[in-house]
């Protein structure tokens, strides 16, 4: 089934290296990965294993030592700064462990910010914005609310409509429930479990086997290599038999 | 403990203290310079008198009125100490070729191998033959005529000719310079008697006077003219050691006028600078500070550790600024010995030193601890979590909701009302700025475009051409001239010399005062009737618009109304206007007036001098091309204001490049993480760059917009307040709107393109470095 699956993203070769005055410590090398379209993609590993690092370098958002990244058909491994700004702002959207919202206008602001760079016109981008704040059951009193004043659940589901404001064609996650209770984490991953339901793609790194759950393809990254690579069935609810597999495939990956 | 605090302050922000010292240099250049020049060039000036034994005033009697007893009797006056007389030849004469021009000036023509215990000569130059023609000139008419040693000179006297070779410079304390038109020239014995053989009726006798020491030089030049009112002896001149330094010293406080006006524009503008700078230090380094409390740190000593980093820039950039105005000095001496008369050195000056130095600390000690003050209120805990007052948000400007319009345009517009305070920062920098350029550009206007508002607002009458006609021919040439097409207008006009309370005042006598080309009168009216007179501005005070005033000449003494008052930068304001009928009643002889020409716009003036010369020559003694000198003075105001204009704009872009500089810095420094978001969010460099500017240039640029505009109301009382100093009551500068908005529009022009350089650095602001801090 994953075989007619159409490829979003085809990373090859990979290289990536980080030099500190005489030292260099390598992260990863001559790693080749695809990610599928209208997959929830996890990436797992241990603290330093490079996760972060890879999921960036597959953004757009740094640039990798050696290695090509082929996103839909473009190769932005070639791109000047420029480029992959403009690629940014169309493909990719991007949610933050520590959120970083905008400190000096609200939530509402926020989106619209990101939403003045798309294609549509700004009576659209409001329209949609409401929408996206429904969605993720934020009310119209919330929106006008600077992001030092709401939770920080009600802050990173305003960073997940910023990031989907644009219709981008790839979500990136990285750790997007780190910073909050399970409460505001149930919240924000029911917002990323609807929004996959509809189709869209998501590329998220955690730690944690909850937040794993939702996806539907596991990575595991372990010595500079994609080490495991696990499919599951589209989330639907939390079920025993769906946590076992995870359960053993982690095992199996040492976790 | 707290240095290394000092010195990680002093690392972190090295960009703004270098730009924070090197304004402060530039105050210290300034200041210094202005410092010096109080300080040395009254006393070099004092030194000069004594050295020179020079007489606390000069009086010209004519020979012949002169008696065997006047010495006595002024020595036996109450405020006089010494007295000492000796003969000259007095006249008006005109310099040949004086800077490529005529110059007419009255002269005073002196014995000089005559002894002299009082107004001694120090001859500087002196060529090893002396020939039969030989001159010795004062160091005024040697450097300012471009007359060099061995070099001819000629005078020329009604219409006869007298070349000189000038055999020797020196320096004299007695005469002004130009500007009160009288002048000294020193002949060898032999040259002296032939000269003054011939010009017996010219003979005058000098009454070099030393006053008492404490009496003022008004009460004894009060003395000596009732002395001489009392004999019925008329002044013929008189020249004192007080107006002497005033006119020589004009350019001079001038100048130290704009130094000091310029060093506090600049030092107000550094002084803003580093309570911002500080301000948002504060803010940044917020929890640092919480952390130093937290540990036991006092207020105090926090403070000082961003206190003394400003403190020991400024002590260092303004003894470097000191050290580089004795660069400027020697350059400056020159420029001011051309107006001096005598070569002085201004020395290392410890009193300007210490007075810069104790100036620039205070002011600044006392402008950052008022701006660091608050770090004492800052509870640890508060701190630590960045809590304070300033960062707390107030309000969404501009909703994006609800504001109609292009979201990236409310993006700038949000930056704009949310930096508040470094818009009002850049605003008043920006408008202080602007009155630098608005009066530098308005003086470039009225120096280079038109030049004629400048230089009639310091001279007399000026026509093209000055023609001095022989009497017999006066109607002929006139009525000939005025039939001459190219020739708009012909006017009598002459000039002379005529008593008022006793005092020398030259007179300007002119048939139709409404047809000159430079009014002087700036109250009241010109005089028209016989009766009728306009007083220089030095008798304001003691006379009013309305009444009666006696002048004399010689024997003969009028009675006027003063219908008018008159300026005078030359003549100190000791001038008056007359008619020429009402000149004539002054005269027992018939006068010959000089008829002043105006010409067609276009025409040219060296040939219809020709031209004229061709057919009237013999009914005419002279011709002079006024214009040509018109021309000289204002090639010597243009070099000069050149200069000025170019130093105000190199200087006004300096600063605004290191406000900028410090500004720009501070705000990509706070919201460094934020413009990290924007750029993950995909907003591009260019559109990040845009939107910071946006957020900063148009308060600047409304600033000089504005200010420019003010410069209408503005720049027209800087100018009177300027021209006043120097004597002129009236000044016929104008202010142009679009030379004031081409100006403006230069600056912005030059304000953007620094922006654009300085936010630059946005490019190397990543994305990926804002997930990887912390
Ligand atoms: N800019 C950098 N310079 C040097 N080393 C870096 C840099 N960024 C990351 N590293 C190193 O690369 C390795 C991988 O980092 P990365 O952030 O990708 O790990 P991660 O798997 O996301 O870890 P975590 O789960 O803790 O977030 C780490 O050892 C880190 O120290
Ligand atoms: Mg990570």
């Amino acid at each position: 089934m994953a075989v007619e699956k159409e490829i979003l993203i085809s990373a090859k070769n990979l290289k990536k290296e980080f030099r500190m005055g005489d030292t260099s410590q390598m992260i990863f090398e001559n790693l080749s990965l695809d990610i599928y379209k209208g997959d929830f993609t996890v990436i797992m590993g241990a603290s330093g294993a490079g996760k972060s690092t890879l999921m960036y370098s597959l953004s757009g958002m740094d640039r990798p030592t050696e290695g090509s990244i082929i996103f839909s058909d473009k190769e932005i491994t070639k791109y000047n700064d420029d480029k992959l700004a403009i690629f940014r702002r169309e493909s990719c959207g991007f949610v933050f462990q520590q959120i970083y919202l905008l400190e000096k206008m609200s939530l509402m602001d926020n989106v619209l910010t990101a939403g003045a760079l798309g294609k549509n016109n700004k009576k659209e981008v409001i329209q949609r914005a409401k929408e996206l704040f429904e969605l993720v059951n934020i009310p119209a009193v919330t929106q006008k609310k600077f992001s030092t004043q709401v939770s920080g659940g009600e802050a990173q589901r305003a960073g997940i409509v910023r990031a989907i404001i644009n219709n981008p064609e790839v979500v990136f996650a990285d750790e997007p429930t780190g910073a909050l209770n399970s409460n505001n984490s149930e919240a924000v991953l029911n917002v990323f479990t609807k929004i996959h339901n509809e189709g869209q793609s998501i590329i998220m790194v955690t730690h944690d086997k909850k937040t794993a759950l939702r996806g539907n393809r596991i990575l595991y990254i372990k010595d500079g290599q994609i080490f495991g690579d696990c499919s599951l069935e589209n989330y639907k609810e939390a079920n025993k038999e769906r946590e076992q597999k995870l359960d053993e495939f982690l095992a199996e990956m040492g976790w | 403990m707290i240095q290394s605090q000092l010195f990680y302050n002093l690392k972190k922000d090295k960009g703004s203290y270098i730009s924070f010292g090197i304004v402060i240099l530039i105050t210290a250049i300034m200041l210094n310079l202005a410092l010096v020049l109080v300080f040395q060039v009254d006393r070099a000036y004092d030194n000069k008198f004594e050295a020179l034994d020079t007489a606390t005033i000069n009086v010209c009697i004519p020979q012949i009125q002169d008696t065997d007893t006047l010495k006595d009797d002024i020595k036996a006056l109450e405020s006089v100490s010494e007295v000492e007389c000796r003969e000259a030849v007095f006249l008006e004469a005109v310099v040949k070729d004086f800077r490529g021009t005529d110059f007419s000036m009255n002269t005073v023509f002196y014995n000089k191998d005559e002894s002299r215990d009082m107004n001694k000569l120090d001859i500087k130059e002196e060529s090893a033959e002396s020939t039969k023609e030989s001159i010795y000139l004062p160091l005024y008419v040697a450097s300012f005529g471009e007359f060099g040693l061995d070099d001819e000179i000629i005078y020329e006297i009604g219409d006869k000719k007298h070349t000189f070779l000038v055999s020797g410079v020196l320096e004299e304390m007695q005469y002004g310079n130009y500007g009160k038109g009288l002048m000294g020239a020193y002949l060898p014995k032999s040259v002296y008697e032939e000269f003054a053989s011939e010009y017996e009726e010219h003979m005058v006798t000098e009454y070099s006077i030393i006053a008492n020491d404490n009496t003022e030089i008004n009460a004894l030049n009060n003395e000596i003219s009732s002395l001489l009112e009392e004999k019925s002896i008329t002044m013929l001149t008189s020249c004192d050691k007080a107006s002497t330094k005033d006119t020589r010293t004009m350019v001079c406080n001038l100048l130290i006028l704009v130094l000091l006006a310029f060093a506090l524009v600049i030092l107000l503008v550094s002084v803003f600078l580093c309570k911002f700078r500080i301000s948002n230090s504060i803010e940044e380094d917020m929890v640092n500070m919480g952390v130093l409390k937290a540990l036991g740190y006092t207020g105090n000593m926090i403070i000082g550790s961003v206190v003394l980093p400003y403190l020991m820039v400024t002590l260092v950039a303004s003894l470097f600024g000191v050290i580089a105005s004795y660069g400027i000095l020697p350059s400056l001496s020159e420029l001011l010995t051309l107006q001096a008369g005598f070569s002085f050195r201004l020395l290392f000056d410890i009193k300007g030193f210490i007075c810069v130095e104790t100036i620039l600390v205070f002011i600044v000690t006392v402008f950052t601890y008022t701006a660091a003050k608050r770090i004492r209120k800052l509870q640890p805990i508060n701190a630590i979590r960045g809590n304070s007052e300033g960062k707390a948000i107030k309000k969404n400007y501009f909703p994006l909701e609800e504001t109609h319009g292009n979201t990236k345009l409310l993006l700038v517009l949000k930056q704009m009302f949310s930096n508040g305070k470094q818009n009002a920062l850049l605003f008043g920098v920006s408008f202080v700025l602007t009155i630098l350029i608005a009066f530098a550009s308005t003086l470039f206007y009225n120096v280079i475009v038109e030049p004629n508002n400048f230089i009639s607002t310091l001279s007399e009458e000026m026509p093209e051409i000055v023609i001095y006609p022989k009497e017999q021919h006066e109607a002929t040439i006139v009525s000939d001239l005025q039939s001459n097409s190219d020739i708009k207008t012909v006017l009598k006009y002459t000039m002379g010399t005529v008593n008022i309370d006793d005092v020398p005042v030259t007179v300007f006598a002119c048939e139709d005062f409404s047809k000159v080309s430079n009014d002087l009168c700036y109250l009241g009216e010109n005089p028209d009737e016989k009766n009728e007179i306009a007083l220089g501005s030095s008798f304001e005070g003691k006379y009013k618009l309305g009444e009666q005033i006696e002048i004399q000449n010689g024997d003969i003494s009028c009675s006027y109304e003063i219908t008018g008052f008159v300026q005078s930068v030359n003549y100190q304001g000791n001038v008056c206007e007359l008619s020429m009928e009402g000149y004539a009643a002054l005269n027992s002889e018939s006068i010959v007036p000089s008829l002043y020409v105006y010409l067609q716009d276009g025409t040219d003036v060296e040939s219809l001098i020709a031209d004229i010369e061709e057919q009237h020559g013999d009914m005419i003694s002279n011709q002079v091309n006024y214009q040509k000198m018109t021309e000289t003075t204002q090639e010597m105001y243009a070099g000069i204001t050149s200069i000025i204009v170019i130093v105000i704009f190199v200087l006004t872009i300096l600063i605004a490049l290191f406000v900028l500089y410090i500004v720009i810095k501070t705000l990509l420094v706070q919201r460094k993480q934020e413009l990290g978001i924007y750029k993950a969010i995909g907003y591009s460099n260019w559109q990040l760059m845009v939107q910071v500017m946006g957020s900063f240039l148009p308060s600047s640029a409304l600033a000089v917009l504005l200010s420019s505009g003010l410069g209408l109301v503005y720049v027209p009382q800087m100018n009177q307040f300027i021209f006043q100093t120097i004597g002129a009551m009236k000044n016929n500068m104008e202010v142009s709107f679009t030379f004031l908005m081409i100006f403006a529009l230069i600056q912005i022009v030059v304000n953007f393109i620094i922006s654009i350089s300085l936010t630059k650095p946005i490019k190397k602001i990543s994305a990926y470095a804002l997930i990887k801090e912390d």
